[in-house]
């Protein structure tokens, strides 16, 4: 194929017929998986908050528990299915981008930090902003290491310079 | 077997989600390259790249982390590879197919049955 | 019952953020998360407006759980975003690993502050 003739779009092209069969067959069932995922990971949530309610000014514990430890299971899911096994296709949409994407929040956390500011607790809202940023990637970190250690891995890949 | 001076590498790029009658695509390369008695086969994985439908796949980003570059490496005998050709043709309906000539300096396994 | 409106809301919510970045990676061509970060921008500037517009008593409970905690919640996520930091990092771009961090975390929080203030704007 000349380069002139590639699609200016890497989406699928729907123009193209084998394309537009692809579509059909991988987008809906594929959206459908994320969605399902979704909703798990977010009535997870949703149900843990309820468990464990925080007022304006508190340190947010249940979406923090909830981002660190959705982190940590986002580095151990990756691992397996990109490094250590060949998943089907639509585990990593189901439990990577659903379930543990639905599950974590970045919207929730970002207002929680306006609200206690608001709330005239500037110091709870910098701990928290601080501290789930620190524990939440170092929580991808370590999942990382767990899964590359369980798989019989190296643990650290070497790096590319 | 003996194997050894010039001979041929044939690579196959495919992608991780391609299959064949619902088993991964690159299995059953494997399995008729087997089959046909071929020397050696090998699979590698890739972790981004991108083919003739110019999407990018790459294990850095989440949404993009499907359909990774497969290589499916097979080095026999010129001819021998040339007269496994036929049975991709059924195979592979989008990806990349290549031959080059190489130099086989070694090839043994262990002995078994 | 608020449990169905947030399976409600994160059924479109994880979908709609799987396409948007899905639409901004085939934009561009860096190693930057950019549709992650796009993700994690609006669903904070939504759940600013709809938690100021709440406190101002013009948004109902339930519309803030269907497409707060739901929808918004389940549009942005803190997992993708710390995968995509690390590998960042591994992968040896140190320096675009921090820069991610720093302004999604900035620009995650500056767009709530901007979505509770144009909620107090509107609802006064």
């Amino acid at each position: 194929m000349r380069p002139e003739q590639l699609p200016t779009d890497p989406d699928v092209d729907l123009h193209v017929a084998r394309q537009r069969v692809e579509l059909r067959r991988g987008t809906a069932s594929l959206l459908a998986t994320i969605a399902a995922g979704g909703v798990i990971g977010a009535t997870a949530r949703y149900t843990l908050s309820l468990a464990w309610p925080h007022q304006p000014g508190e340190f947010p514990w249940s979406t923090f528990v909830t981002n660190v430890s959705g982190c940590l299971l986002i580095g151990v899911l990756m691992v397996l299915i990109t490094e250590a096994w060949t998943a089907h296709r639509l585990i990593r949409p189901f439990l990577g981008v659903g379930m543990l994407g639905g599950y974590t929040t970045f919207s929730t956390y970002a207002v929680d930090i306006q609200q206690a500011v608001a709330a005239g607790h500037p110091r709870v809202a910098l701990l928290y902003l601080a501290g789930t940023l620190a524990a939440a990637l170092a929580a991808v970190y370590t999942g990382i290491i767990i899964a590359r250690l369980l798989t019989g891995l190296h643990p650290r890949r070497k790096e590319h310079r | 077997m003996k194997l050894e001076g010039p001979a041929a590498r044939l690579t196959i790029f495919v992608g991780e989600d391609d299959t064949w009658q619902h088993k991964p695509l690159y299995h059953e390369i494997v399995h008729r390259a087997h089959a046909a008695g071929l020397a050696g086969a090998s699979v590698l994985r890739g972790i981004e790249g991108y083919g003739a439908s110019s999407r990018v796949h790459t294990t850095r980003i989440l949404s993009l982390s499907e359909d990774l570059p497969i290589a499916v490496i097979i080095v026999d005998a010129e001819d021998r590879i040339r007269a496994f050709l036929p049975q991709l043709d059924e195979l592979i309906t989008e990806g990349l197919v290549i031959i080059d000539p190489v130099e086989v300096i070694r090839y043994t396994g262990r002995t078994a049955g | 019952m608020t449990l169905v409106l947030v399976a409600l809301g994160a059924a479109f919510g994880a979908p709609l953020r799987y396409m948007a970045d899905r639409a901004v990676q085939a934009r561009h061509d860096s190693v930057f998360p950019w549709g992650t970060f796009t993700v994690n921008v609006l669903g904070s500037f939504i759940l600013g407006v709809l938690i100021g517009g709440a406190a101002a008593g013009a948004v109902p409970a339930p519309l803030v759980t269907l497409l707060g905690t739901g929808l918004c919640g389940a549009l942005s996520t803190y997992s993708t975003f710390g995968y995509e930091t690390i590998r960042l990092f591994e992968d040896g771009a140190r320096f675009y690993s921090l820069l991610n961090a720093g302004i999604s975390v900035a620009a995650g929080l500056g767009a709530a502050f901007v979505g509770v203030s144009v909620a107090q704007a509107v609802w006064p």
